[in-house]
């Protein structure tokens, strides 16, 4: 891969480098914050007009946990299904059969998260 | 080996470095952004029979775009109290990064192609699996309650039509056996669009697609008409601008790669040079998203986990099924 | 070229390693630990695994930072830690274990005294794939149990039992 020229992957990271740079010189350009004349209500955090209470960072929804849960493991899982999509036509059906078996456990602990969220009493 | 000097000054005087900074790099990202904003408005005010903007220019408002640019650039700059700084303008510039590295892996023609990657397809869902993370911590950061529900809604809304997204891609990958969108344009050139023993799957990409866009019928995050503007209701005038811009580059960065995957990418009869044919594909796919805008009510958020995680991861299973019977039954395509 | 590259992803892994670690609000430590991540799936790139890059980015920065996000977000800024002193002695020995470890690993892996490429046959992609499912069909059994019951316990540990 380095043997000739700039690898492929080295042009990518310097696009994305120069899209950094093209952006933090806009921003240091254009954008600092100038405000000539601050008063408490520009600060105010924005709740359609009424004067907001309490901290800003509350109202958790925690009961969609298990669907959290489960799409970290099913992203485990894609990254394995992927590799076996891959040489799908020299693998054919004996080489899926590990592949049936991972989906298939796989499967049980989705049934059983999608019971428990269906369950709202218990979050 | 050269040294490195002599290297950046090849690299900077070759046609690579146009291709990064003029087409299709930042330069063309950047005014296509802007451009899409307009046509969205055009689109949408055309189909609500109104017409949209006008003033700005003497084509139908052409430069809209461009004019709120230069509006929102002049506007005054106010952070919300206790507001994490860093984060907030942190968040919309990563997104844009995130939008330019998108449209750097795709092929435009054969040859203009910023990083032909051997995981194009991967990487492409990769990249942009991060954007619901920089909403998360860009409404996290407002320390105001609409932003902070709106970054919620958006990382739930990520873990619901995340993995349908990664397999309907998956079908692409069990038909055509590389992982790299020229590779995928290649194989679309022997064997014929992967529209057609993909239909299942395009249609489940191009739904997911919309819902990781957070556009409508998807945009719970952003849902004006209940948490005003949600992660975004913060953000004062020259960042509104940067936060707006990823949702585009994104639209742009999707309907090119359904293009790529499903309708051949540039590929057509010769007559038409590639890359006509592939911004025309591409805003053809554009104008039927931004249709899904003014046709469909928006979900509710337990009904779109509940349906991502049963219909949508049913349909993809269907849909590689289906892959599998095509590669493995029928060994002639 | 490539050596710059690859001291500018060094470093920055590194360095966000180190902030994730020491840095007093929690929600920092949990992005500082996503560049970590995207320093690393760098580094894979250069090592010709351009696969478990991607998927680095995609499953542990795409899921398991925003699943850290999350709980930081929930348990709040009071249970981040005040940042440690900087005494000299432990530096010095931070400095002495890393040169140590760094001089060890790099003796003994396969890469130290370069040749010709060293990888063979499997190294591609389609290689990876055969591989992988022939040769360990059985750990990726293994696999998913282990995966099914992480979630399965962790379900039931974090549902609150409400009876009567």
């Amino acid at each position: 891969m380095v043997s000739q020229g700039i690898p492929e992957e080295t042009g990518y990271i310097l696009f994305l480098f120069a899209a950094t740079l093209a952006l933090v010189i806009t921003l240091r350009l254009v954008i600092s914050p100038r405000d000539p004349k601050p008063t408490p209500e520009k600060r105010a955090p924005f709740e359609s007009g009424q004067i907001a209470t309490g901290p800003g960072r509350t109202r958790f929804i925690i009961q969609y946990y298990p669907y959290i849960l489960m799409f970290v493991v099913y992203d485990v899982i894609a990254m394995f299904l992927f590799a076996w999509a891959l040489d799908l036509r020299a693998l054919g059906a004996s080489g899926t059969i590990p592949v049936l078996t991972f989906m298939v456990v796989a499967l049980v602990p989705l049934a059983y998260a999608l019971h428990l969220a269906g369950q709202r009493e218990n979050w | 080996m050269p040294d490195p000097v002599t290297q950046i000054i090849q690299l900077v005087t070759s046609t690579y470095f146009l291709e990064i900074v003029l087409f299709p790099g930042l330069t063309s990202i950047a005014i296509l952004g802007a451009f899409f904003t307009w046509f969205e408005r055009k689109l949408t005010a055309r189909v609500q029979l109104r017409i949209g903007p006008l003033y700005s220019s003497p084509v139908g408002g052409i430069l809209q775009g461009f004019a709120d640019i230069i509006k929102l650039l002049f506007k005054e700059l106010i952070i919300p109290e206790g507001a994490d700084r860093f984060f907030f303008i942190m968040s919309p510039v990563t997104a844009l990064i995130i939008g330019a590295a998108l449209l750097g892996l795709i092929p435009f023609a054969p040859g203009i192609q910023i990083a032909n990657v051997e995981v194009g397809l991967p990487a492409f869902l990769a990249i942009v699996t991060l954007s619901p993370t920089l909403v998360l911590l860009a409404g996290w950061s407002a320390n105001s309650k609409f932003p902070f529900i709106g970054g919620l809604r958006a990382l739930f809304q990520q873990t619901a039509y995340e993995i349908p997204l990664w397999l309907s891609a998956l079908g692409v990958v069990m038909i055509t056996g590389t992982l790299s969108l020229t590779g995928i344009v290649q194989y679309q050139q022997n064997n014929g669009w992967l529209i057609i023993p993909q239909a299942l799957g395009a249609v489940l990409f191009i739904v997911t697609s919309t819902a990781e866009m957070e556009r409508l019928p998807f945009d719970l995050p952003e849902a004006e008409s209940e948490i005003m503007m949600g992660w975004q209701a913060e953000y004062p005038g020259p960042l509104f601008m940067l936060v707006q811009g990823p949702a585009f580059i994104k639209l742009y960065a999707f309907a090119a790669l359904f293009s790529t995957l499903y309708l051949g990418g540039y590929l057509g009869p010769a007559l038409i040079p590639p890359i006509v044919w592939f911004f025309a594909k591409t805003i053809v796919i554009i104008v039927a998203i931004m249709l899904f805008r003014s046709t469909f009510p928006r979900v509710r958020l337990d009904q779109l986990l509940r349906q991502g995680w049963t219909t949508l991861l049913t349909l993809s299973i269907v849909n590689i099924v289906i892959a599998y019977l095509i590669v493995v039954g029928v060994p002639a395509i | 070229m490539t050596d710059l590259t690859f001291l500018a992803l060094a470093t920055v892994t590194v360095a966000s390693a180190i902030l994730a670690l020491e840095a007093r609000d929690l929600v920092y430590g949990a992005a500082a630990l996503g560049i970590t991540f995207l320093g690393m799936a760098g580094l894979f790139f250069f090592l010709d695994a351009s696969y478990v890059a991607t998927f680095q980015i995609a499953v542990y920065i795409g899921a398991v930072v925003v699943l850290i996000l999350f709980t930081v977000m929930l348990v709040g800024p009071q249970m981040g830690e005040p940042p440690m002193e900087l005494k000299r002695l432990s530096l010095l020995t931070a400095l002495l274990v890393s040169l140590l470890l760094g001089t060890a690993g790099s003796l003994t892996s396969a890469n130290a005294f370069p040749g010709p490429d060293s990888c063979g046959t499997g190294c591609d992609l389609i290689g990876l794939s055969k591989t992988l499912i022939t040769q360990y069909g059985v750990p990726l059994e293994f696999l998913s149990l282990v995966l099914a019951a992480a979630v399965i316990g962790a379900l039931t540990l974090a549902k609150a039992d409400r009876k009567g």
